[in-house]
């Protein structure tokens, strides 16, 4: 008798599926019999404390002759809007929503009021247990709806911060071609820097945004989700391209698919960009100069760079095709711009950072397969270590023209 | 690259269209009327100086502070006559402000609380039973035995006290818990009128009591509503109707914590003003200011008849709920 002979195929009968039902159907039974119990086992170790009745104030908007203040529940236990003040005085108001609130339930207050252009504006929101929220507004500025102007302003700003310097920087490629493998490594590897450089910028907005964010929403968990969705999915597209290029499943992308997967990448960094710049326009808390748009081009010109250098080894690629992949990259920008202005939800600004830092960090990935097997000197290369480094900063030191 | 490399590699912009669309009609439906289930008050975009009547956000109904506002008939002076009030110390919810309930302390379930009155010489037997969770004292303004001045007579809870003393001297005098901490115990809510007519009846007039208070109901230190007895903005709901015929009296107290002064402005009219209501002497104006626990006796002769704002001249505390409105009528 050998023991060795493992218990390989020892099913017992019947639908596993079904059988997966009897923890829940356990669960169940259990939380029913702790639900009749009522309070009476928390009577047993102490009371509950009274609730914060602080409400979660999202978003303060100044339209002519009115102030729209928009308000969540973040806790439990109901909510009730009872009264209103602007700076400190109780005022008429009417609501679009109801006045109690259940969890994560939001209201928008509507307040008559001839608010003055630039003067800043304390808003309260007081419970009907008397606890009153603040919110200060440091400069009111009118907050415009959607219309055709708009659309186009947002449009251009996105196409100027966004495509433009893509494109721009894709003209780096004939250089490119005509450098030695060394320095393609090099730029390969600033490529990677500058991803790396934009996941952290992108995780540290994330987490800004979550932060303002009703804990309810679990903040963290949906940076998670983002992060996790993005990186597994453009692990799978990779996957796929390399299966088209009839190669073997664990080789690296190179060329136009690399090209493609990195600005995809940037694509969905700029689409959260994009919706940073819009929402703070639209809430008057940026001023969009001259500057500050060349500022974001001078930063964003070197990601037109991180496309080019995975071709420039490579086979020719049509003109067509380096438009598409500046669109794919740029033009997220333009849509960002859109949400960012038109709509009032952090909570998507909180997923589109957070998908960005998972595109990124899988961009840097296959980048770092490409060049450890295709640069000379693999990773270790002087060239690629300085390259990296370079990426880091180049894209710290034109920030400073948009920070 | 193939055609389709190229879909996959755009999806995630081709799946943002559809978001952006729905952000659009997000942000497009609140220009959209809002339904009148919704609402908890519809109001004209008026301003303050014109809030008054039915629009106004003030709790209760129309003779709710009848007791606060009209003081008990003055007895004529006889010296030894007993008075006995009973005050209950209750921890009650009271509604501050229209939908805003404030966990009060209360004597006999209001704040401020009940107006005792008596005549110079009566003997006053006020008895304190404390009904509430916490101890409680009255300390009275005027001339008393120490042991009768609500500092070293704490009454527990379940127990009682009774306060025994001659009124004395005649004026407008208060009477307010003095427990520690007494910050705590004045805002919340424990205080009231305390009206000593004098030997010599004073003329008759339309009498009225006021106490100015404040609720500072999320516990910062700060208020977040001041009125005249008790809620926010009642006054402006309901107007105090007077005959221009015969003298107002209103007998005035400030109680209002945290703040150190509060004061009262009349409009359209100037009035007597009696500091603590003690002697004879007046000022003529049409502003008064007092600090925490000043009081006075103002007597206004109304020239005309229509509606005439009162409130506080800081314009913070009028805003925030202290102010009324005269109906003067013929």
């Amino acid at each position: 008798m050998t023991s060795a002979s493992a218990p390989a195929e020892r099913r017992l009968p019947g639908p596993w599926r079904l059988w997966a039902l009897v923890p829940l159907l356990l669960l169940a039974g259990v939380v029913a019999l702790f639900a009749s119990t009522g309070t009476s086992l928390l009577d047993l170790v102490g009371r509950a404390p009274p609730p914060l009745d602080q409400f979660n104030v999202r978003r303060v908007e100044f339209k002519p002759g009115e102030i729209r203040i928009r308000v969540t529940n973040p806790q439990r236990p109901k909510l009730t809007i009872a009264s209103v003040t602007v700076d400190d005085a109780i005022v008429p108001y009417r609501l679009d929503g109801p006045a109690a609130l259940g969890r994560l339930r939001s209201s928008t207050i509507i307040v008559p009021f001839e608010w003055v252009k630039d003067d800043p504006y304390t808003v309260g929101v007081t419970s009907s247990s008397g606890i009153q929220t603040t919110f200060d507004v440091p400069a009111a500025v009118e907050t415009r709806g959607p219309s055709p102007r708009g659309f186009l302003g947002y449009s251009i700003i996105g196409f100027l911060v966004g495509v433009v310097p893509v494109a721009l920087g894709l003209g780096w490629l004939p250089s490119l071609r005509r450098a030695d493998a060394r320095w393609v490594a090099a730029f390969m590897a600033l490529t990677a820097g500058l991803l790396t450089f934009l996941a952290f910028d992108a995780f540290a907005e994330a987490l800004g945004l979550q932060a303002q964010l009703p804990g309810g929403f679990q903040g963290t968990g949906l940076i998670l989700l983002g992060i996790a969705a993005s990186y597994l999915g453009l692990t799978f597209i990779s996957q796929r391209f390399s299966m088209r290029g009839q190669r073997e499943r664990s080789a690296p992308l190179e060329g136009a698919a690399l090209a493609t997967l990195v600005a995809i990448g940037i694509g969905l960094h700029n689409l959260g960009e994009g919706l940073a710049i819009g929402s703070s326009i639209a809430l008057g808390e940026l001023a969009l100069g001259t500057f500050l748009i060349v500022g974001f081009m001078v930063h964003n010109i070197t990601e037109g760079l991180g496309i080019a250098a995975p071709i420039a080894g490579g086979a020719n690629v049509s003109r067509a095709r380096l438009a598409a992949l500046a669109l794919v990259a740029g033009a997220p920008a333009i849509l960002g711009g859109w949400i960012g202005g038109f709509l009032t939800s952090d909570l998507l600004g909180v997923l589109f950072f957070s998908l960005a830092v998972g595109a990124a960090l899988q961009v840097v990935v296959e980048v770092g397969r490409y060049v450890a097997r295709r640069a000379p000197g693999g990773l270790r290369s002087g060239h690629v270590v300085a390259g990296y480094l370079a990426g880091i900063i180049v894209m710290y030191v034109t920030g400073l023209l948009v920070a | 690259m193939t055609r389709k490399q190229l879909l996959v590699a755009a999806a995630p912009v081709a799946a943002a269209v559809p978001l952006a669309k729905l952000g659009l009609a997000g942000a497009a439906t609140p220009a959209s009327p809002p339904s009148h289930a919704g609402m908890a008050m519809a109001m004209d975009p008026i301003g303050h100086a014109a809030m008054i009547g039915n629009d106004v956000p003030a709790p209760g109904g129309p003779n709710d502070l009848a007791a606060l506002l009209y003081p008990p008939k003055p007895l004529p002076h006889q010296p030894g006559r007993v008075r006995e009030y009973t005050l209950v110390a209750e921890d009650r919810q009271i509604e501050v402000a229209k939908g805003v309930f404030f966990s009060a302390w209360t004597y006999n379930g209001t704040s401020p609380g009940p107006v005792i009155r008596a005549t110079e010489g009566d003997l006053l037997r006020v008895k304190l039973a404390n009904a509430s969770s916490h101890p409680h004292t009255i300390h009275f303004h005027g001339i008393h035995p120490s042991n009768m001045d609500g500092v070293f007579e704490i009454v527990e809870p379940g127990g009682s006290y009774t306060y025994e003393f001659p009124a004395r001297p005649y004026g407008m005098q208060l009477y307010h818990c003095h427990s520690t901490p007494l910050k705590k115990h004045i805002a919340k809510g424990l205080y009231g009128a305390f009206i000593i007519d004098p030997p010599k009846p004073r003329k008759p007039a339309q009498e009225l009591v006021m106490v100015l208070n404040g609720f500072d109901t999320d516990g910062d230190g700060e208020n977040n509503f001041y009125a005249v007895n008790g809620p926010a903005f009642y006054y402006a709901k309901y107007p105090i109707r007077v005959r221009r015929s015969q003298t107002v009296r209103i007998y005035l107290a400030n109680l209002t914590e945290f703040d150190p002064i509060n004061s009262f402005h009349l409009h359209g009219d100037f009035f007597r003003y009696y500091p603590t209501g003690s002697s004879d002497q007046f000022e003529y104006t049409d502003t008064v200011m007092l600090c925490q626990g000043q009081r006075g006796i103002i007597e206004i002769d109304f020239a005309n008849t229509g509606r005439f704002m009162f409130h506080a001249h800081q314009s913070e505390f009028t805003e925030l709920g202290w102010m009324g409105f005269f109906d003067v009528v013929d």
